[in-house]
């Protein structure tokens, strides 16, 4: 990485995706991806179902790594600049900067507060004051912390689909990741609480890096600033997300756009 | 026209109508087949309701059973006698110890002795044994008249022979010299049986251990005395006592045949009031006047014993004074250390066994022969009785505590040990198993499940039990409480043997309340970089507390119940355990309320208050089963969140 002083303004991509394939036991689920995410910039992955988004999108915090014969074939995926895929990566450490939110929301059955303060407390954070901060502040950024702030010890399952998937936000963020990763977030969620997490995402995206996978293109109109079209495992198209939707370059983009094929 | 004609259709109003089906009596076969299954479901809620009924028509009667019992008991005098009886109990307690005490201070001296003359009559019980058919070959021979001179001569010769091979096959304790060996040798060869008395190395042996009995009991002479004494203290009070037990248990058959005699003489005149049969009639009636006893006046003959309240008074009051003059005299030493603790036991115990033979005593005017007996009582009596005694020639009680105790601490250590074993297995084999190990783990717990309960008491009386004596003898184990241990079969045996059936049930249960967990809980700890360890720890184990706390449950309602591995090792003994004896008490030797029934039930004469108790044990039991079972249920329910 450069040390020129006039690239400091703007920094290299957080995760760099090179060439990579990506296989399920013998059948290839990937080809050949190259994409790049900018410091805090919202990507949107979108593409018709099976095409292979939330298989990237689990690609950079290696959550395939659980799936027995799933693994890379070819390429890299650098996070900050590093193969993730190195021997020397703490996997624990890869997930404490790269953090998840997933498309159903999956609170642990505890209180609120202890939903917040689990990820500090499995990197070993033991001081109640550092802990109060965190779960405020994580609280506080997913929107949550003024309507929650007198019941932090209820049980997070009593609250509602969206507040339980904002809580899960809260919760991703709580270890203060580089890079948040969102899977669907919002295909379960009522039109309310989906308007609501899609605010959330501009508010986040000034302090994180955001990945998000949608199926609904016009969120990812709203939220994005880059996007990638993804079709049968290949990366058709990337671009900002504005040139994506109104001027496409390849001809499969702008039929997807369109809907004019299966 | 030639097209073809429109399909007929039925009219609308038949349409709507339901179309005619094959009926089965009457009634559709959907509806025959749902109540089919309806049914079956329901024969076993009808079940339960039946064994429910059957368990309280056979027990309810045992309140009042009993009450009538111990009506009788207190009506005869023998509560009574037993104000005074049970304390006097102790004596016997206290004077063993000192018993103990003083063979243990004597063997100091004796024991040599003791042994070569031990030593020697086994020797000569050996060679006799070894000889035995050629000496009574020559008994016979001797003992026939007329005597057959020749054939005396060479069954002696035989017997000689014998004697002597067998005299060359003994091994001789070290204590005995060379010169000692021989002569034993020499007398033990010429055994005959026409001479009785002793060869004299044997005398010598005998006289000398005699001699040392008799030095060390001038040593200890103050222990022995002191023992003496306290034995005999007993003597006058026992006897009376014992002349006013005779008299309640007389009075009592009394009473009790005079009730059986009246009972049966109503039946008698009940069948002849509702008799056609002039004869029939004729011949109840006669009966029944025959079946007249004289009847018990037992204010009269209470007052015979009641009379001598003033008397037993003061024969307790004597015998506490001279336990005392014992106590105070008991010598401090003895011959060993373990001899001194009992004694210092015993010298300690005195005073209090005293106070409690006083205060008995004083209870002894506020007796009313003629106070009721509630049901309350009667409740209490079985409920908190401590004493479970039958078939007993003086009075029957029917006592839960010990059962019940014996049931409790069996299963609260078989729930000790099985809960660890099958919950960490469980944890392993959900979360940290690979497939293969899966495949082997499973099957093998589950296969615990078909060994037959009797098959694992087996196992328990032979193997378990003599293990868990051998492994407490270990010097180096002596600091755990209880060790050496007595019996081989008790109560941590049993509760070992009930750990292991309870492992399958735990452990699957437990398998699959972890397996319920949802995965999105796993998902979101790794995605949050949580090592195996902390999400096994930290979401799965708690997510699936609630399902593993049933398991526990579930799996103390199948100890509570099992009879047949506690009937065959937990020892039998109907006695509260002694506590006293700190957490060494799990190796005493137990009943149960499972294994009490097993044994009594088939030996009980079918509707006395004996076989009534059993009953009620068995709805105590029924009782305690089902709350185990609601509380599995109600704690599956209150801590599985994400069911709801």
């Amino acid at each position: 990485m450069s040390a020129d002083p006039t690239v400091k303004t703007t920094p290299p991509p957080v995760v760099q995706v090179r060439d990579m394939d990506f296989c399920y036991g013998t059948s290839k689920a990937l080809f050949d991806i190259n994409l790049q995410v900018e410091y805090h910039r919202v990507t949107a992955l979108i593409g018709p179902s099976g095409c292979g988004k939330s298989t990237l999108l689990r690609c950079i915090n290696r959550m395939n790594d659980r799936v027995p014969s799933a693994r890379v074939t070819k390429g890299e995926v650098l996070v900050k600049g590093k193969n993730i895929h190195d021997a020397d990566v703490d996997l624990t450490q890869l997930r404490k900067q790269v953090g998840m939110v997933f498309q159903k929301s999956n609170p642990f059955p505890k209180s609120i507060y202890e939903n917040v303060a689990y990820g500090l407390r499995i990197h070993g954070e033991k001081n109640k004051n550092a802990l109060d901060e965190a779960v405020e502040r994580s609280l506080t950024h997913a929107a949550l912390w003024e309507e929650l702030k007198d019941r932090l010890q209820a049980n997070a399952l009593a609250l509602s689909g969206g507040q339980q998937q904002r809580l899960c936000i809260a919760r991703a963020i709580a270890t203060v990741p580089d890079v948040l990763l969102m899977d669907e977030p919002c295909s379960a969620l009522d039109p309310i609480s989906t308007l609501k997490i899609e605010e959330l995402m501009h508010q986040l995206a000034k302090e994180f890096t955001v990945v998000i996978v949608t199926h609904n293109m016009q969120q990812a109109v709203r939220v994005s600033d880059y996007t990638a079209f993804l079709h049968l495992g290949k990366l058709v198209e990337f671009a900002p997300t504005e040139e994506l939707f109104t001027n496409p370059r390849e001809k499969l983009t702008e039929a997807y756009l369109r809907g004019t094929f299966s | 026209m030639n097209s073809p004609p429109p399909p007929s259709r039925p009219p609308l109003r038949s349409v709507l109508l339901r179309s005619r089906k094959h009926t089965i009596l009457g009634v559709d076969p959907q509806k025959l087949i749902k109540y089919f299954f309806g049914s079956n479901a329901s024969v076993a809620i009808i079940v339960l309701v039946l064994i429910m009924v059957f368990l309280l028509r056979e027990g309810i009667d045992f309140l009042p059973t009993y009450q009538r019992e111990l009506q009788t008991y207190r009506r005869a005098g023998l509560e009574f006698c037993d104000i005074i009886d049970q304390p006097l109990q102790r004596n016997q307690a206290l004077s063993s110890s000192l018993r103990q005490a003083v063979s243990a201070s004597l063997e100091t001296l004796s024991k040599p002795a003791r042994d070569r003359r031990d030593a020697a009559f086994l020797l000569k019980r050996q060679v006799e044994d070894k000889t035995a058919r050629p000496r009574d070959s020559l008994t016979q021979a001797l003992e026939k008249t007329p005597p057959a001179p020749e054939q005396i001569e060479v069954m002696r010769h035989e017997l000689k022979a014998a004697s002597a091979s067998a005299v060359a096959a003994l091994s001789y304790p070290d204590f005995f010299s060379a010169a000692e060996r021989e002569q034993l040798q020499r007398e033990f060869a010429a055994l005959t049986p026409e001479v009785t008395d002793l060869p004299p190395l044997l005398q010598a042996l005998v006289a000398e251990f005699s001699t040392k009995d008799r030095e060390a009991r001038t040593k200890f002479a103050p222990l022995v005395q002191a023992q003496e004494e306290f034995e005999d203290a007993t003597e006058p009070l026992q006897e009376v006592v014992d002349e006013l037990k005779a008299k309640a248990l007389e009075t009592k058959e009394k009473a009790v045949e005079f009730e059986v005699l009246e009972t049966n003489r109503v039946r008698l005149l009940e069948a002849a009031a509702t008799e056609k049969d002039a004869t029939e009639k004729a011949s109840l009636t006669k009966e029944a006047r025959e079946s007249v006893s004289e009847s018990v006046n037992l204010e009269e003959r209470i007052k015979e014993i009641t009379g001598r309240t003033a008397e037993l008074r003061e024969q307790v009051e004597k015998y506490a004074v001279v336990i005392e003059k014992a106590a105070a005299v008991l010598p401090q030493d003895a011959g060993t250390g373990a001899a001194r603790t009992l004694v210092n036991e015993v010298r300690e115990g005195i005073p209090a066994h005293a106070r409690e033979m006083r205060a008995a005593a004083a209870t002894l005017e506020g007796w009313r022969w003629d106070k009721p007996v509630s049901i309350f009582s009667v409740i209490g009596a079985f409920f908190f009785g401590t004493q479970w005694i039958t078939n007993s020639s003086w009075q029957d009680f029917f006592g839960f505590v010990p059962l019940l105790t014996g049931s409790l601490v069996i299963a609260a250590i078989a729930i000790l040990i099985a809960t660890p074993v099958s919950v960490v297995a469980a944890i392993y084999t959900n979360q940290f198993a690979s497939e293969r190990e899966k495949e082997m783990i499973k099957p093998i717990i589950e296969f615990i499940q078909a060994i037959p309960s009797v098959v694992l008491g087996f196992i328990g009386i032979s193997l378990v039990g003599n293990l868990i004596k051998d492994v407490s003898e270990w010097s180096w184990l002596q600091w755990v409480p209880g060790f050496p241990i007595q019996e081989r079969l008790n109560m941590f045996n049993a509760g070992c043997l009930l750990a292991f059936m309870a492992v399958p049930t735990m452990f699957s249960l437990s398998e699959d309340a972890l397996n319920n967990v949802p995965r999105a809980y796993i998902d979101a700890s790794d995605a949050l970089g949580a090592t195996k360890l902390q999400t096994v720890f930290r979401v799965i184990v708690p997510a699936g507390i609630s399902g593993i706390l049933s398991a526990i449950l579930l799996g103390l309602g199948r100890v509570v119940g099992e009879t047949m591995v506690v009937l065959l090792v937990a020892g039998n003994r109907i006695a509260i355990p002694d506590f006293s004896a700190g957490p060494g008490v799990i190796f005493h030797p137990a009943h149960t309320l499972t294994g009490i029934i097993a044994q009594e039930l088939g030996e009980v004469s079918r509707g006395s208050s004996h076989w009534q108790a059993l009953f009620m044990v068995g709805i105590v039991l029924f009782a305690i089963s089902l709350l185990v079972n609601w509380c599995a249920r109600a704690v599956a329910r209150r801590f599985e969140p994400h069911k709801a």
